[in-house]
């Protein structure tokens, strides 16, 4: 399968709940520091001993999220892993493992950082209006 | 003692003569205006008051108190709402026209000696004051700039006080040689005379009174808010109270002065006379002095309580001696203490009262104080003298004054009493702004500060929070004439980097040269930046020649720490100069810190060599701010050099999009220009952004022209656009599917629309009202019916007749606008193969990156060659969806 383009990218990002109310422009901004990743079944995407320094969109395949052993919940398409970590560096209290071959989109913490940093996205949290 | 007053008489001298070249006319005519507004007003008072005190028996004063509480008021309160409405001159003219004409009428109808005229009359002469003295003032606001208005508003406001002297002069020298009415004749000559001059300093160069406002805007505020402050805040009760209370005794005490002017005075005449004198001569010339001389002195010696309480002091003694003396000579001591005490002490007091409260409530209470409460307060007077009149007096057409001044004596010691209970509420009060750090005295009207404050200053400053003692020390530093060179000691060692940088800021605004050894050592090591730029700041306060000389200024700007070079490059800034270059060396600088405070001295230093280099941060983003800064610092004189980056296609884009912030910045005529010629600019973020900073300017800087017939006709060209973006939307949206790209380029395209639809309305906003065009853009956004509809009647209503043609068709529903669309752009509505292919040729990077993925979902091969075409000058992620393009059309 081809390397998604930022069209695609742009279309996987429209259905993430976190950064719905966003134009198509500003995704498109996202969109250009997301990088695509490919995972094997069974490799660990989230570890709780490592820090964390970017977030997952799911773009297809299952990733399992389990806590102390248990498995609670299967991500599936457009769902968002390691969401804190644009708050924050703590690790994860949960594992992330691939169930099946899966694609996912990352985005850096500190890619999506410099891309705050410029005055136009600062507004990324308030997207409904431009102030007059 | 004597020194302060001879001071502040030369200050005086100083601030009233000092009028400039071109200035002599306009301040000559506004001058005269004044004298004449004011000449009129006080041959209106006393004969206006002495018909009446002759005519009647003195118990019918409290019955005109009421009716001119009431009435007037109302009426006065109509007035300003039609005024906010209208321009002042239209107000000046129909005011001036109405004044002559009620005064010729008013002579008249006092030659039939009907009762019922007097009231009339009177009532009529307190609108005549509220309404032409402050138009008078609000014609000076917008004859003079403020810088010009803090220099001759002295020279005006004497001219007033001129005005009112020789009008009571006036009035008593001719009130026995005619009829006293027959001066209302004088008046209406007068106060033709002040339109004469009115008109004469509209017509000086660059005096717009015509498009200025006939009234400041009316601080909105409900009954509900204010009971609610009043209920919250002590403080704010205590206000309420001595305002009652000030105007309750003012009734009393003039009561009783028109009761003994009556009894001495018989004749219509000589009560005329009687009263020009004492309100036109004794009484401004006795407020004059005491505002000039002695309102500061006492208030920075008694402190707020004390200069509260010397009013009901004054009263309360002068009560006592009437009590013992009931004579005119008594009463009328007793009316001048008490009206120029209020002018003067009191009111500066009051102003300080309202120092401490947050600012909304304070702009709210002080409209509602200024509408209601002096009138309440008079009127509530009127009252307790009518019951008194009622129920005490067996002969209320002969009241005995003595018991009236046993009544207003009392009254002033629970005054007395309350004025103290203000000082301990105000202290309170301060002491809470002062913790929370929101007192402001550069949002007084007045520039001296009570004892009281002061003491509270100084003690937070030693036992304070280190915010809290840097705030104070700023505020210390704003009081007039006090030393604060041991405080700025003693915060100059403060562990707290905050109170050192405040420090600093404060010796070198007072040029305090006993922490240059404190300062020097600061720059030695590296610590806060602020600390440190303000020392360095201070040093060159207070000696420029060393130890911040050019030698220090190289070691600092070749030095390997990214601090020391800052500084180097902030010290340049300071000093206005750049021998030999190490600026520019710093404006490339790859710290970002060092480069921005390069930006921002060279914009100080303001030398055109910087400003390539200064522009080319622009793209920087974490130096663009200081790069804006700077680059506006250079003024007008660049507003040619940014059009020319502005316009430049071969222009960095991300440099050209900060230009517009740029020009906002400065308020030039140019940069108007400058923007309004870039304006139909390709590049819809540039474009957009053009707009925004023309919305800026309009609002920062009303007095700049925006050309209408240019911005009429960038309101067609958008409105246009909007209908051609409708139509591109229209084959598009049926059968779309979510998750495709035909749905990402619908999306992109309607808020591409309602960008487009915003930048309609931000040009509307230079055109008409921009207060009124958002709040319409707000209404239609709602969505809500009524204000939909509203906002169409409000359309449809301003709009010139071409630009609603354009605009209006746009707000109609969704399928009267697709309508629209289809019928004007035929071609380009007909299938979505003609849509993309425009969307192809589209200068919007975005939009011609989904129009390619659209193409290649569509299979529309027959736009392979526009593809192609729209791919070769793109970036790289549309020639990736390009490539992808291109073989699913294969």
């Amino acid at each position: 399968m081809a390397e998604l383009n930022i069209v695609e990218k742009v279309i996987a990002l429209e259905g993430v709940d976190l950064l719905n109310g966003l134009t198509p422009d500003q995704l498109a901004r996202i969109a250009s520091i997301a990088s695509e990743v490919r995972v094997a079944p069974g490799k660990v995407v989230l570890d709780p001993a490592k820090p964390l320094d970017a977030l997952f969109v799911v773009l297809d395949g299952g990733v399992s999220l389990a806590k102390d052993g248990a498995e609670i919940h299967v991500a599936r398409q457009n769902e968002v892993l390691g969401a804190w970590a644009l708050f924050d560096n703590e690790p994860m209290p949960v594992t992330a493992t691939a169930t099946e071959e899966s694609r996912l989109l990352r985005i850096s913490r500190d890619d999506f950082y410099e891309l705050l940093s410029f005055r136009t996205m600062s507004r990324l949290l308030q997207p409904c209006s431009v102030p007059w | 003692m004597i020194k302060r007053p001879m001071r502040q008489l030369r200050l005086f001298w100083r601030s009233v003569f000092d009028v400039r070249t071109g200035e002599g006319l306009r301040a000559l005519f506004m001058g005269l205006h004044m004298t004449c507004v004011l000449f009129a007003y006080y041959i209106l008072k006393p004969v206006s008051r002495a018909l009446f005190l002759n005519k009647f028996d003195i118990d019918q004063l409290p019955y005109l108190y009421i009716l001119i509480a009431v009435v007037g008021g109302m009426l006065a309160y109509a007035y300003t709402r039609v005024a906010v409405r209208s321009s002042l001159m239209t107000a000046v003219n129909w005011a001036t026209a109405i004044a002559v004409a009620c005064l010729l009428a008013i002579w008249w109808l006092l030659s039939f000696n009907f009762d019922w005229m007097l009231y009339v009359f009177n009532i009529w002469v307190s609108l005549f004051s509220i309404i032409m003295v402050s138009q008078g003032w609000l014609v000076a606001a917008n004859v003079f700039d403020s810088r010009e208005a803090k220099r001759l508003y002295g020279l005006i406001g004497l001219s007033a006080v001129a005005g009112a002297a020789f009008g009571g002069e006036f009035t008593a020298r001719l009130a026995r040689a005619v009829e006293p009415r027959d001066l209302l004749l004088a008046t209406a000559g007068m106060v033709l005379l002040s339109y004469g001059f009115v008109r004469a300093v509209a017509a000086q160069k660059n005096v717009k009174v015509a498009s200025a406002r006939a009234a400041g805007e009316v601080e909105d505020f409900a009954f509900a808010d204010i009971v609610n402050g009043i209920r919250r805040h002590r403080h704010l009760q205590v206000i309420m109270a001595i305002i009652t209370i000030t105007f309750v005794v003012d009734v009393m005490v003039e009561f009783q002065f028109s009761a003994l002017a009556k009894a001495t005075y018989h004749s219509k005449a000589d009560l005329t006379a009687f009263l020009g004198s004492f309100y036109g001569v004794y009484l401004n010339l006795t407020t004059f002095v005491m505002q000039l001389f002695l309102t500061a002195l006492i208030v920075r010696y008694l402190g707020v309580g004390g200069t509260l309480q010397i009013m009901p002091v004054m009263i309360g003694i002068a009560s006592g001696v009437m009590i013992f003396v009931p004579k005119l000579a008594t009463a009328s001591a007793m009316r001048l203490f008490e009206a120029a005490t209020r002018y003067s002490f009191n009111r500066t007091g009051m102003e300080l009262l309202y120092l401490p409260l947050p600012a909304d409530l304070k702009n709210r209470t002080k409209a509602f104080v200024d509408i209601f409460m002096d009138r309440f307060g008079r009127g509530l007077g009127a009252m307790v003298l009518l019951g008194y009149l009622a129920l005490i007096e067996k002969d209320p057409k002969h009241p005995n004054l003595t018991r009236v001044s046993v009544l207003i004596l009392a009254i002033s010691v629970f005054w007395i009493l309350l004025s103290a209970r203000v000082g301990r509420e105000y202290l309170a009060t301060i002491r809470r702004r002062l913790e929370s750090r929101r007192l402001d005295f550069d949002d007084s009207r007045i520039a001296v500060a009570g004892a009281e404050t002061v003491a509270l200053l100084e003690k937070t400053l030693s036992e304070g929070s280190p915010r809290q003692a840097a705030y104070a020390l700023r505020l210390l530093a704003d009081v007039p004439g006090y030393d604060v060179g041991p405080h700025v000691e003693t915060l100059a060692r403060h562990a707290a980097t905050e109170c050192r940088t405040r420090a600093y800021e404060v010796a070198a605004g007072a040029r305090y040269k006993g922490l240059m050894d404190l300062a020097a050592r600061a720059l030695e090591t590296e610590s806060a930046v602020p600390e440190q730029q303000a020392a360095v700041a201070y040093l060159v306060s207070v000696s420029p020649e060393a130890p911040i000389d050019a030698a220090w200024v190289r070691r600092a700007a070749g030095d390997s720490a990214a601090w020391r070079r800052g500084l180097a490059a902030y010290a340049i800034g300071l000093q206005g100069q750049d021998g030999d270059g190490t600026l520019r060396q710093l404006l490339d600088d790859r710290d970002p810190l060092v480069a921005s405070a390069a930006c921002l001295s060279a914009g100080r230093v303001g030398n055109r060599i910087y400003f390539e280099q200064i522009a080319q941060r622009l793209r920087d983003h974490a130096v663009r701010g200081p790069a804006i800064q700077a680059l506006a610092m250079y003024g007008a004189r660049v507003s040619g050099s940014l059009g020319d980056i502005l316009t430049d296609e071969n222009a960095p884009v991300a440099v050209r999009r900060q230009i517009p912030r740029v020009l906002r910045l400065i308020h030039d005529q140019r940069s108007v220009d400058v923007l309004i010629a870039s304006a139909g600019c390709a590049d819809l973020s540039i474009r957009a952004a053009v707009v925004k900073a023309l919305n800026r300017l309009r609002e920062s800087a009303p007095g700049l022209q925006f050309p209408a017939h240019a911005i009429a006709e960038r309101i067609q060209i958008q409105a246009a656009w909007c209908l051609r973006l409708h139509a591109q939307l229209l084959p598009l949206r049926p059968g779309v599917q979510p998750r495709s790209a035909a749905a990402l380029l619908v999306r992109t395209l309607e808020t591409r629309l309602r960008q487009s639809m915003e930048g309609l309305f931000r040009l509307l906003g230079l055109r008409y009202s921009p207060i009124e065009i958002y709040n319409t853009w707000l209404a239609l956004e709602s969505g809500q019916a009524d204000r939909v509809s509203a906002a169409h009647d409000y359309l449809d209503g301003i709009l010139e007749r071409d630009i609603k043609r354009a605009v209006m068709p746009l707000l109609e529903s969704r399928d009267r606008v697709a309508s629209h669309a289809r019928e004007s752009f035929r071609a380009l509505a007909g299938s979505p193969e003609t849509a993309i292919a425009e969307m192809l040729r589209s200068a919007d990077s975005w939009v011609v990156t989904c129009a390619i993925a659209t193409a290649a979902e569509m299979k529309l091969k027959s736009l392979a060659a526009d593809i192609a075409t729209a791919s070769r000058h793109a970036g790289q992620e549309t020639v990736a969806v390009a490539h992808q393009a291109a073989a699913a059309l294969a």
